[in-house]
């Protein structure tokens, strides 16, 4: 056993009322991949920020860090510090793309952060070249402004930034966050290959797959403290089986029927291009995809709310005029659609309950006593008190309200119901409660329900039909079973096959 | 990758295609403002004293005794040669009116913008790097209230202080000529006072923003020093979206050199317009309408093409 | 020490010292220029003609006179009125043009047109203030309608731009996407709740734009192409009296200070809303 790069003792955060981190511990020897993981709130950024002797505004470090022989010392001055991080310890942040400086070119920057261990201008430059390699970039992009590059390079980009002043250890915070299957195989490949040349890892992050695909060890991380460690195959456990095919839908006729759905930005690209959506009554339709695939968009376009350039959206055997404000109070009833950010799509100043009643009133004609009492029960059903809906939505929480914007949606009774994420703000019992309502409506009222989701248990558990969008484009389509089995043979395979699990022990 | 620089010249010879509708405009805009008077323009020139005779013969001097199309076009092709006409005061060739006074105002100008950049960028970086500080405070609260406060009034104001009550400063440049630079420092001044405010703000909010932006943050994280972190990432980061208000700011000077070179009697186009003004001599001051519109919209052509090669992500041609 | 808890606690610091200055400097001027014109009679202010030219403080009257031999605290009290009353008036033209031009223009689906009616109104932008009322004295179309007329239009441009990318902010859009999908007709969407949601930039920026207004009037009133010789405008006063410096300084310094003193004030107090609204420019 070669002796261990990274050494923590007894690292700790705390703010004056609480513990975020309480005497962590670890070894990592040169080569080897710690998985760290834990629920949201169980203190891993803190731990990220930790290790490299950072902390948020009012938290106060202990303990100490040690990469090959040096003290990161958080204790330390800042400026010290940050000296000896440079060349020892590299963190590749959560959103590679906000890491990149707009204003600088690739190259630049790389050059500059060279220069914190190599002198000589022709040392710089290798180290340069060498770390793009290594990120899987090709020189050519070093001459590229950030916003050149695309989401996938972006990332690539941030791991030069971290690689160039070549490192021992390497924190890495949610790499794949965001990512699309093959993009993730494409990073979980890269740093496996860097574990093999020798650099430690600590791997932060809720994806178990990617754990599970680059980890030696593991642990888990419970308010703060190390509740199990141990090998990465004891703690993270076996890979879960592909789901059962469900059995083939009937051929009943379509409700909703958008065909060749292409948007354009107004700098020229086209987001989405020649998208179709078929779905039945009563059918629950998942769009899955990377993000910057165009699934908001589709969404969105198919409730109005962007004009495409091309392409008809058809509900129930009638064409809808492509943008909202053109619909009438009939057509704006077929399609609904429930924002991500719930509480944005509600008015600051008006009571949550009159802003859910308000389709009942204006869509279908109902007196406003009676909308607002179907919109209480409908609410009252999903979880949502009386009372709470008769406040302001400053008064309610951000799952309440995204049970009250689908309320407001389902109170219109539309032919078709379009969810961007409804359930990303939700805890299980709620999102239990959610999912019934809306099973519910589609049996009872023959809903179509088409959702966005970047949740693929969820879609794999309600979803009668998968569309998978991929640079604005279809990439998969069929049913849930057979596109999800599909989707896992593609990401799965290659990066478990490509670490070389277990190197020098 | 190919599109990006092609859609970036696209959009660059657009931009200049709108300049030069904008220019075409101001010259109509110009030309019916100086045209189409109520009344007669020969009479309104001369005043209501006027012999018949008199307005006769400036009827025919200022051809307005031809239908308006052919003024018109008239005065467009005199345009496009650079010949503006006549002087009604001096008999001069207006180009060469105005020209002979470039010089003064672009000394008076260039030099308040040299000592006006600097400054903002150091107040700018100085109050945005501590937000709150005792500096922060005393730079910020000075420098907005001074802001946008009357050039003619500020102007009074430290001439009353520096000429008046210290002797230190000449209060006018009485008489016309220059008689050293010493005339200039109180002109400066009112100039620079009046916009460093605006602009040292927009630098501080901007090294405040640039400052705690991801990529800064991140930069400190890999171990990049703060020298190269300041100079090299939040100053372009700050100061780089500055470029265009800077050209506001040239715009709004040019009002207040109108304004300071009349309080300090300096013989420069913002006196020279106010004189052709109230001599009615209106070739004259077509001639300084136009240059006055043409300046603007060179110098925001110029802020809207750099900003877009330096500052590519934001798409500020778009 | 992160930047955000030192920025949490200058703004806690904050309010006091500037909020009371500006306030100071604002109202001695407004106060002066709302009520100055019915206090110079009841405290005879009023020099009876054929008063003695540029006579010393103290000798009758408390500032001395002018050059025409004006009582100076007198014209100092009336000469407000006319340069705040044109600033409002200006405002007021400009938003009630600019802001329903800007919420419709927001609303608009259609980018070629939206574009076109800026690039129209950008014209109207690159044209500078003051030159536009130069020639409009040039031509000798003068008075109160032509100040108000040019100064509102000069400043539509901006005030439309401003209105129109506060009303299509990312923050309200999904507010009233929601609402137009529940049925709720245009202009409730788009005039009322977006007006609404615009209204907190709107009054900021008129607080910004009354002082460049009122500074370009008072700069075309010193340059003799605003208001008529004839009015009592702190400008005019100052222009009437800038060869009497030496001989009686009150006579422009008076005037002087209360538009400084205003345009500084103003300044401040937007200001410091800017800084508790979080708000950069």
């Amino acid at each position: 056993m070669s002796s261990p790069v990274l050494r923590v003792r007894g690292l700790g955060a705390r703010v004056p009322s609480a513990v975020l981190l309480d005497g962590v511990d670890l070894d990592l020897e040169p080569g080897r991949v710690l998985a760290v993981v834990g629920d949201s709130g169980a203190g891993k950024s803190t731990l990220a920020a930790a290790l490299l002797g950072e902390a948020a505004a009012g938290v106060e470090l202990c303990g100490e860090v040690t990469v090959a022989g040096t003290d990161l010392g958080p204790t330390d001055p800042e400026p010290v510090r940050r000296a000896r991080r440079a060349g020892r310890i590299g963190l590749l942040p959560q959103h590679p793309g906000t890491a990149l400086d707009p204003v600088r070119r690739v190259g630049r920057v790389l050059d500059e952060l060279a220069a914190l261990v190599h002198t000589g201008r022709d040392e710089r430059r290798a180290a340069v070249d060498s770390a793009l390699r290594t990120a899987g970039l090709g020189p050519e992009h070093a001459r590229r402004f950030p916003h050149q590059l695309s989401g996938g390079q972006q990332q690539r980009a941030a791991l030069a930034l971290t690689l160039v002043t070549g490192p021992s250890v390497l924190v890495l915070d949610e790499p794949t966050t965001g990512l699309d299957p093959l993009t993730t195989a494409g990073v979980v490949a890269n740093l496996a290959g860097l574990a093999a040349h020798g650099t430690a890892m600590v791997l932060l992050t809720h994806d178990l797959d990617t754990a599970r695909a680059l980890a030696d060890d593991a642990l888990v991380l419970e308010r703060g403290r190390v509740v199990r460690r141990g090998p990465a195959d004891d703690v993270l456990g076996p890979a879960p089986g592909p789901a059962p095919d469900p059995a083939p839908g009937d051929d009943r006729t379509p409700r909703l029927v958008a065909t060749g759905l292409r948007v354009v930005t107004s700098a020229g690209t086209a987001i989405l291009d020649g998208v179709d959506v078929r779905a039945a009554a009563g059918d629950v339709h998942a769009v899955i995809g990377p993000s910057g695939a165009g699934k908001t968009t589709l969404a969105r376009a198919l409730a109005g709310l962007v004009t495409p350039g091309a392409g008809t959206v058809v509900v129930d055997g009638v064409g809808l005029p492509p943008a909202l404000d053109r619909r009438s109070a009939a057509r704006r009833k077929a399609v609904q659609y429930v924002h991500q950010d719930a509480r944005s799509s509600f008015l600051a100043r008006r009571p949550v309950l009159e802003q859910v009643a308000r389709p009942g009133v204006l869509l279908r004609g109902l007196p406003p006593g009676r909308a607002r009492g179907e919109g209480s029960e409908l609410l009252e059903r999903l979880g949502v008190d009386a009372g709470t809906a008769a406040r302001r939505p400053s008064g309610l929480s951000g799952g309440q309200l995204q049970r009250a914007a689908l309320a407001r949606a389902m109170l219109a009774d539309p032919a078709v119901l379009v969810g961007d994420e409804v359930t990303s703000a939700l805890d299980a019992g709620h999102r239990r409660e959610l999912l019934a309502a809306l099973d519910a409506l589609r049996r009872d009222r023959g809903t179509t329900l088409v959702l966005i989701s970047h949740d693929l248990s969820l879609v794999g558990s309600v979803a009668d039909e998968v569309t998978v969008l991929g640079g604005g484009r279809v990439a998969d389509h069929g049913r849930a079973g057979q596109v999800l089995g599909r989707l896992r043979a593609a990401t799965a395979g290659p990066p478990v096959a490509a670490t070389g699990r277990a190197p020098s022990a | 990758m190919l599109a990006a620089p092609r859609r970036g010249t696209r959009a660059a010879g657009a931009r200049v295609l709108v300049a030069l509708a904008q220019f075409a405009a101001v010259s109509v805009i110009v030309f019916a403002m100086t045209s189409l008077l109520p009344g007669d323009a020969a009479e309104i020139v001369l005043g209501r004293d006027a012999t018949p005779e008199q307005v006769a013969t400036l009827r025919t001097q200022l051809g307005l005794d031809r239908p308006l199309p052919e003024r018109f076009a008239d005065w467009v092709g005199g345009l496009l040669h650079g010949d503006l006409g006549r002087s009604l005061v001096t008999g001069q060739p207006v180009a060469a009116e105005v020209g002979g006074r470039l010089g003064q105002t672009a000394l008076l100008t260039g030099l308040a913008l040299i000592m006006l950049v600097p400054l903002a960028l150091g107040a700018g970086v100085l109050a945005g790097r501590r937000p709150g500080s005792p500096v922060d405070r005393a730079l910020t609260g000075v420098l907005v209230a001074a802001q946008a406060v009357p050039e003619f009034a500020l102007g009074l104001v430290l001439v009353a202080v520096f000429s008046l009550q210290l002797g230190w400063l000449p209060a006018t440049a009485a008489g016309g000529a220059f008689t050293g630079a010493e005339v200039l420092v109180l002109p400066v001044v009112v100039l620079v006072t009046n916009h460093l405010g605006r602009l040292a703000r927009q630098i501080r909010v901007g090294v405040l923003d640039t400052d705690r932006a991801e990529h800064v943050v991140h930069l400190r994280r890999l171990g990049l020093p703060e020298r190269v972190v300041l100079w090299r990432h939040v100053l372009p980061g700050a100061a780089l979206p500055s470029i265009q208000q800077l050209a506001r700011i040239v715009d709004s000077m040019l009002g207040g050199v109108v304004v300071v070179e009349a309080l300090f009697a300096l013989p420069g186009v913002g006196s020279g317009f106010v004189d052709a003004v109230s001599a009615r001599d209106l070739p004259v001051v077509q001639g300084y309408a136009l240059l006055y519109a043409a300046t603007t919209i060179g110098v925001n052509l110029v802020a809207d093409l750099v900003s877009a090669r330096l500052l590519p992500h934001r798409e500020v041609l778009g | 020490m992160s930047a955000a808890t030192v920025g949490a606690r200058a703004r806690r610091a904050r309010p006091g010292a500037g909020v009371a200055i500006g306030l100071v400097l604002v109202a001695v001027p407004l106060l002066s220029a709302l009520l100055g014109p019915f206090l110079v009679g009841p405290l005879g202010l009023v020099a009876p003609t054929g008063t003695d030219a540029l006579l010393p403080p103290g000798s009758g009257f408390v500032l001395g006179t002018d050059a025409l031999g004006r009582d100076v605290l007198g014209l100092a009290l009336t000469g407000g009125t006319t340069v705040v009353g044109l600033t409002l008036g200006a405002l007021a033209c400009a938003y009630a043009v600019g802001m329903p031009l800007g919420l419709v223009l927001a609303a608009t689906g259609r980018r070629g047109l939206e574009g076109l009616a800026l690039r129209a109104l950008d014209v109207l932008l690159v044209l500078p203030s003051l030159l536009v009322l130069l020639v409009l004295a040039a031509t000798g179309r003068r008075g109160i309608g032509w100040l108000v007329l040019a100064v509102a239009l000069v400043q539509l441009p901006s005030v439309v731009r401003l209105v129109r990318s506060a009303a299509a902010a990312p923050t309200q859009r999904p507010a009233l996407e929601a609402m137009t999908m529940s049925g709720e007709p245009w202009w409730r969407v788009h005039l009322l709740e977006s007006g609404r949601a615009v209204l907190g930039p709107v009054l900021v920026d008129a607080g910004t734009r009354a002082v460049l207004v009122l500074s370009l009037l008072a700069s075309a009133n010193f340059l003799g192409v605003g208001l008529a010789p004839d009015s009592t405008d702190w400008a005019v006063v100052i222009e009437q009296n800038t060869s009497s410096l030496f001989l009686a300084p009150a006579s422009l310094l008076v005037p002087a200070s209360l538009l400084v003193a205003l345009c500084a004030g103003i300044n401040l107090l937007v200001d410091r809303r800017l800084d508790r609204d979080g708000g950069a420019l």
